[in-house]
C-alpha cells in the first residue's frame, strides 16, 4: 500500500526518507527471519506502565503474571501495592493485546501507575518505571507521559537506568511537538502512528526525536470489561514496537537497547533507494530476504 | 528607589489600569469566548456532531464542560464526570491524544459518562489541553459525519486548536494566580513589614507565573492593579517593589536566552 505523504501529519513525513537510509548498507545482511523468525516472546518479560491490565480479557490470553499498582501514600510518597487485574479505563489491556497478538507468548507485567487520585500522578508514574526496571523486566511499554518540567530530571536518570540494565523502554510520542518526558530521551524507542492496516509494518525515522512508526489508526483491540473498540493514537503504535522488541530479545537474549534499534532499523519497510558500494570487502550475499 | 522614580513607577501603573479598565469593559471573559470560537470552528471544520472542552477543576476533583458547539453539543455544558472516567477522563489523566470508533456498537462500552453529557456518540477524538505546566482540560469532537472514524490528520489538527486552547487557558490562570499572590502579600504584610526573604519567595512565584512572552497576561495584570486604587502608599510600594523586581529578573531571563 503506497502512503500518500500528503495525508502524513508534520510528524510522520520522514518516514518517507528513502535517501537517509542508505548508510544502513553495512547491516543489510540482518533480516527479519533472522531478527525474530520463529520467536514467540517466550521467556520475555514486558511491564506495561499505564491504567492496569485486565487479567480475565481473552485478548490477554492469560499471559499476565504480576500485577501492582503504584498509590500515594498519606505522606504524599509513591507506595508500589498488589493490584487485582482490572482496568481503570480499557487503554492498558489494548497494549496487552497488541503485544501478544505479535509475541503471544510474552509475559505481561501490569503497573498501574493512573489511579482515581491526581495527587502526584508524575511520581507514581516514575516509581512504577522504576519498579518495573528493578523486576528485570526486559521491555517496558510506556503509553503515557510526563509534560511537567519538574519530572525531567528524574525521567532521565530513569531512563538511563534502563538503558545501563538492558530494559527497552517503548514510549508513545506525542501528537503535538511539545516536551513530554520520556518520550523525547534519546535511549527510549519513541513511537509514532502510521496508518496502514499491518501490525507487522513499522518505519524507521532517521530524523528524530520519534524514531519509529508503527500501525496505530483504527487498530481493533481490547478494552475494559472484556470489550473491543477501534482506537486511533499513538499509544497504540508503541505497543506494535514493544512486541517486535520482545520477539527479537526472545531469539536473542541479552541484546541492548542499542543493538535493538539497530536491528529494528536494519529490517523497517521503509522505502530504500540503492545501496551506495560499501568501502568494505566483507559484504558478500547480495539480496535479502524478506521475512515474518 | 527615589521620590520621584517611586512616583513615575505609580503613575506608569495607574495609566496601565485604566488601559486595562478598558480592554476589560471592550473584551469581557475572553478566554469563554476563545473556548467557545475554538469548539465553534471544530464543528464546522470537522462537520461533527459535536465539540466541547472541558476543563479540570478542584474540590472535587472533575472535569467540569465549559463550552459546546454542533447540534448535539448543548447538553454538555455545565455538566461534570470524574477525571477517573471515560476517554476525556484517559486524555486528561495521561496526556495522550486519543480517538475510538464504533463505540456505540459495543453494549459493554462504558456509557456512564457519555450518557451523563447527553449524546451517546458513535465515535469520538479527544486531545488534551497541555503545556508545561501540565494538562489543564480536553478537547473532544464527537461523530464527524462524512467518515466512521478519525485520521492522523484529524488528531493533527486538533492538536493545534488544543494548543490555542491551553494558550487560552494558561493566560487566565497565570493572571488568577497574580492576584492570588498579591492579595497574600498584602494580608501576609499586615502590621509588620515584610522580610527580605519573603519578599523573595512572593517575587519568584510572580516571576515563574509571568514568564509567558505574550503582551496578554500583561493587561490582565494590568486589570488586577486597577483594582489597587486606594490602597495607601506602604502597600503601593510594596506592589512597585514585587513588580520592579519582577521586571528586572524578565530582562535577566531575556538576556540569557538571546
Amino acid at each position: 500500500m503506497a502512503i500518500d505523504p500528503e495525508d502524513l501529519p508534520a510528524w510522520s513525513e520522514a518516514f518517507l526518507a528513502a535517501d537517509r537510509l542508505a548508510r544502513t548498507a553495512g547491516i543489510s545482511r540482518v533480516d527479519r527471519e533472522w531478527a525474530w523468525g520463529g520467536a514467540t516472546g517466550k521467556g520475555v518479560r514486558v511491564a506495561i506502565v499505564d491504567s492496569g491490565v485486565e487479567g480475565s480479557h481473552p485478548a490477554v490470553r492469560g499471559r499476565l503474571g504480576e500485577s501492582v499498582a503504584v498509590r500515594i501514600d498519606k505522606n504524599g510518597d509513591p507506595e508500589v501495592v498488589k493490584d487485582n487485574g482490572q482496568d481503570l479505563y480499557g487503554h492498558a489491556t489494548a497494549c496487552a493485546g497488541i503485544i501478544l497478538g505479535l509475541a503471544p507468548e510474552a509475559e505481561i507485567v501490569s503497573v498501574r501507575v493512573l489511579n482515581e487520585e491526581l495527587k502526584g500522578k508524575g511520581a507514581a508514574f516514575a516509581r512504577g518505571l522504576e519498579w518495573a526496571i528493578e523486576q528485570g523486566v526486559q521491555v517496558a511499554n510506556l503509553s503515557l507521559s510526563s509534560k511537567s518540567d519538574a519530572m525531567y530530571g528524574l525521567f532521565h536518570e530513569l531512563a538511563d537506568e534502563a538503558y545501563f540494565h538492558n530494559v527497552a523502554l517503548i514510549s508513545a510520542a506525542n501528537n503535538i511537538a511539545e516536551a513530554s518526558y520520556p518520550s523525547l530521551f534519546s535511549s527510549v524507542f519513541s513511537v509514532a502512528a502510521h496508518a496502514e492496516p499491518d501490525p507487522w509494518r513499522f518505519y524507521y525515522n532517521p530524523n528524530p526525536p520519534v524514531e519509529f512508526g508503527a500501525w496505530g489508526v483504527d487498530v481493533p483491540m481490547a478494552w475494559k470489561d472484556g470489550s473491543d473498540v477501534v482506537a486511533t493514537g499513538n499509544s497504540f503504535a508503541a505497543p506494535h514496537i514493544a512486541g517486535l522488541v520482545a520477539l527479537i530479545i526472545s531469539k536473542h537474549p541479552g541484546l541492548t537497547p542499542f543493538e535493538l534499534k539497530a536491528i529494528l532499523a536494519a529490517v523497517a519497510d521503509n522505502p530504500r533507494t540503492s545501496v551506495p558500494a560499501a568501502p568494505s570487502a566483507v559484504r558478500t550475499k547480495k539480496g535479502k530476504k524478506k521475512g515474518r | 528607589m527615589t521620590d520621584r522614580h517611586l512616583n513615575s513607577a505609580v503613575a506608569a501603573i495607574r495609566a496601565a489600569a485604566d488601559r486595562a479598565a478598558i480592554a476589560g469593559r471592550l473584551h469581557p471573559d475572553g478566554e469563554q469566548r476563545l473556548l467557545q470560537s475554538i469548539v465553534d470552528a471544530t464543528v464546522r471544520l470537522f462537520d461533527a456532531e459535536a465539540s466541547s472542552i472541558a476543563l479540570f477543576e478542584r474540590d472535587p476533583d472533575r472535569l467540569e464542560f465549559r463550552v459546546a458547539a454542533g447540534p448535539q453539543g448543548a447538553g454538555a455544558v455545565g455538566k461534570s464526570i470524574k477525571t477517573s472516567q471515560g476517554i476525556a477522563g484517559f486524555v486528561f489523566s495521561t496526556g495522550q491524544a486519543l480517538a475510538l470508533s464504533d463505540v456505540a456498537s459495543d453494549p459493554r462500552f462504558n456509557r456512564k459518562a457519555a450518557a451523563r453529557t447527553g449524546y451517546i456518540p458513535r465515535s469520538i477524538a479527544a486531545v488534551p489541553l497541555s503545556d508545561e505546566q501540565g494538562t489543564h482540560g480536553v478537547l473532544q469532537v464527537l461523530d464527524k459525519r462524512s467518515e466512521a472514524t478519525f485520521s492522523l490528520r484529524d488528531m493533527e489538527l486538533l492538536g493545534v486548536f488544543a494548543a490555542q486552547a491551553a494558550t487560552a487557558i494558561a493566560v487566565t490562570r497565570a493572571q488568577r494566580e497574580v492576584s492570588d499572590l498579591l492579595r497574600a502579600a498584602f494580608k501576609a504584610s499586615g502590621d509588620r513589614e515584610l522580610t527580605d526573604a519573603e519578599v523573595e519567595a512572593l517575587i519568584s512565584v510572580a516571576a515563574a507565573d509571568l514568564d509567558l512572552d505574550d503582551a496578554a497576561p500583561f493587561w490582565r495584570l494590568a486589570d488586577q492593579v486597577a483594582q489597587l486604587r486606594g490602597l495607601g502608599e506602604r502597600e503601593l510600594n510594596l506592589v512597585t517593589a514585587i513588580l520592579g523586581a519582577v521586571g528586572a529578573q524578565a530582562a535577566a531571563r531575556r538576556g540569557r536566552r538571546s
